[in-house]
């Protein structure tokens, strides 16, 4: 019993976080054909934000974690108009390997500049919960309840906003057929840009909860950009809803092995059922028959 | 600016391709406010990239295209869509995973207004009712002929000055290409301004004001539909009788 609790609460909060760094990279991947390798450095540039703003400057910390926010959507932004919208003019149809060159380039750099901005002694992010709550024997830490809460409320913003609005419909369109967005009068380069900016705020809210869990380093992306690109790849390419499930589901399988059979464990194991998961349906579980491409 | 009086869009020595050499070599035609003027010639040359060319998907390499008297010179697709140019393109390109009715409603993403686009939806329910019954459904699961009508209706939810609309008959069953050319025939009698693009002459001649054959990137013949019908020998040549 204490170790199913255990089990649920460790599959539970990291389910959220692989789900949270899914869902950034793959609506861009789904969307624009563009693999963001720079998507882990947005992470720790989110969590380097939060500590700038409340440890540094000593602002509130909820201001701290909008700030993280912003500080992903803006590299978002920047990382549109200075690479991306250039190489989509001009790689053409080497876009998809263009991009992805690119983008680890600017992972490396990003990584770099924080390193030398913030020194490489691991630094304890203000971001937290303390205290704990029991079921029955069993322990489970509020901060835990919290990154549940805080992921599942940014998945359901992101979720209303991408069916219910307007740029919504126009980042779908474009998705789903870009020739045919243009035709409807949708601004597709305007489109990209939101998508970045949009997986940029996400990506930083991300790289918050993920590093307090952990601490402040310039790689804290590095382990959930690999499992949001698994998730990705698991659940089929754009599909949003499925990469979720497929977090949810291998982090608590992922939980369910370490605690039985060992922690060092739980990631070969994940990594066996992926492939299994690919031998059996190569588009991913939940998969479109194509890729879609620029 | 003089704004040719009731006419739509003029084009005037078009030359247009992809990568290689040119497709189109000089096109010169008006769209008169109000008329359907018919594209006909044998696939492959240029008819598809003609509307393209237009609506801005493929680039202009000489030429000048006014819509309604403004210019589009160096306006890219967006822009073009918002000046009153709609284009249904050849194989629909729907949103597949969208619904019908969000497929319409992409039809009129311009548009702010939601007067406007009830009104809108309320013509193209009217005009095509089996989108009405098919509303809720996902793009991609629906029949060859329906997903034309949507492609059409999509068109017609922009409420432009112009519909562009690239061979509707393409890939159809004979039947469904009847129920289609009827829908258009209905767009006639509205007096809606149309540039279409067809392949077999015989099909569009009823609803035409005016015919162009496109041989090899450039207009061979322009005139009245009864007369390129009287032409065996030009059909002969140009489109195998």
């Amino acid at each position: 019993m204490d170790i199913l609790i255990a089990i649920i609460t460790t599959g539970l909060t990291n389910g959220a976080l692989y789900a949270l760094a899914t869902i950034g990279l793959s609506l861009v991947w789904g969307s624009m054909g563009m693999l963001n390798m720079a998507h882990g450095a947005l992470l720790a540039l989110g969590g380097y934000a939060v500590f700038s703003v409340a440890t540094t400057l000593g602002l509130p910390v909820w201001l701290a974690v909008l700030a993280a926010a912003g500080a992903g959507a803006l590299a978002g932004v920047i990382l549109y108009i200075c690479v991306v919208r250039s190489l989509i003019r001009t790689a053409g149809k080497n876009f998809e390997t263009s991009v992805m060159i690119a983008t680890v380039g600017i992972s490396i750099s990003l990584q770099n500049a924080l390193l030398q901005v913030y020194g490489g002694q691991p630094l304890k992010q203000p971001f937290g919960v303390s205290g704990a709550f029991r079921i029955g024997d069993s322990v489970v830490p509020w901060l835990n309840v919290v990154i549940i809460l805080v992921s599942v409320v940014v998945m359901l913003g992101l979720a209303l906003l991408i069916s219910r609005t307007r740029m919504g419909r126009a980042i779908r369109a474009t998705a789903q057929n870009r020739e045919a967005a243009l035709l409807m009068g949708v601004a597709v380069e305007r489109t990209y840009l939101q998508v970045l900016a949009l997986s940029g705020a996400v990506a930083g809210i991300c790289g918050v909860l993920v590093s307090s869990v952990t601490q402040l380093s310039p790689t804290l992306g590095a382990d959930p950009m690999l499992k949001a690109f698994i998730m990705c790849v698991v659940a089929g390419l754009g599909n949003l809803p499925g990469a979720v499930a497929a977090a949810f589901g291998l982090a608590m399988i992922e939980a369910g092995v370490q605690f039985g059979m060992g922690a060092r464990w739980g990631f070969p194991v994940l990594l066996m059922l992926v492939i299994a998961i690919l031998i059996w349906r190569p588009n991913g579980l939940f998969g479109r028959a194509q890729i879609r491409r620029m | 600016m003089s704004e040719t009086k009731g006419t739509s869009l003029e084009l005037e020595g078009i030359h247009a391709g992809y990568d290689g050499p040119d497709v189109l070599h000089g096109i010169t035609l008006t769209v008169p406010q109000g008329q359907i003027v018919t594209v006909v010639g044998p696939n492959g040359h240029g008819k598809s990239t003609l509307l393209r060319t237009i609506s801005g998907l493929t680039a202009r390499r000489a030429g000048r295209i006014r819509l309604g008297g403004q210019d589009l010179t160096g306006l890219r697709p967006e822009r073009i869509a918002a000046l009153g140019l709609a284009h249904v393109p050849q194989g629909d390109l729907l949103f597949p995973e969208m619904t019908v009715y969000e497929n319409l409603q992409m039809g009129a993403y311009l548009s702010r207004d939601p007067q406007q686009f009830a009104a809108l939806l309320e013509d193209v329910y009217a005009l095509l009712p089996r989108l009405k019954e098919r509303h809720g459904q996902i793009a991609s699961s629906l029949s060859g002929g329906e997903r034309r009508m949507v492609g059409i209706g999509r068109g017609l939810m922009a409420g432009a000055r112009v519909l562009m609309i690239d061979e509707p008959s393409l890939g159809l069953a004979p039947l469904v290409i009847e129920q289609i050319y009827e829908v258009i025939g209905t767009l006639r009698e509205q007096g809606r301004t149309i540039l279409l693009v067809e392949e077999n002459p015989a099909r569009v001649a009823h609803l035409s004001d005016v015919m162009h054959l496109l041989d090899d990137g450039r207009l061979t013949w322009s005139g009245a539909p009864a007369e390129l019908l009287e032409r065996e020998e030009l059909l002969e040549t140009y489109l195998g009788g």
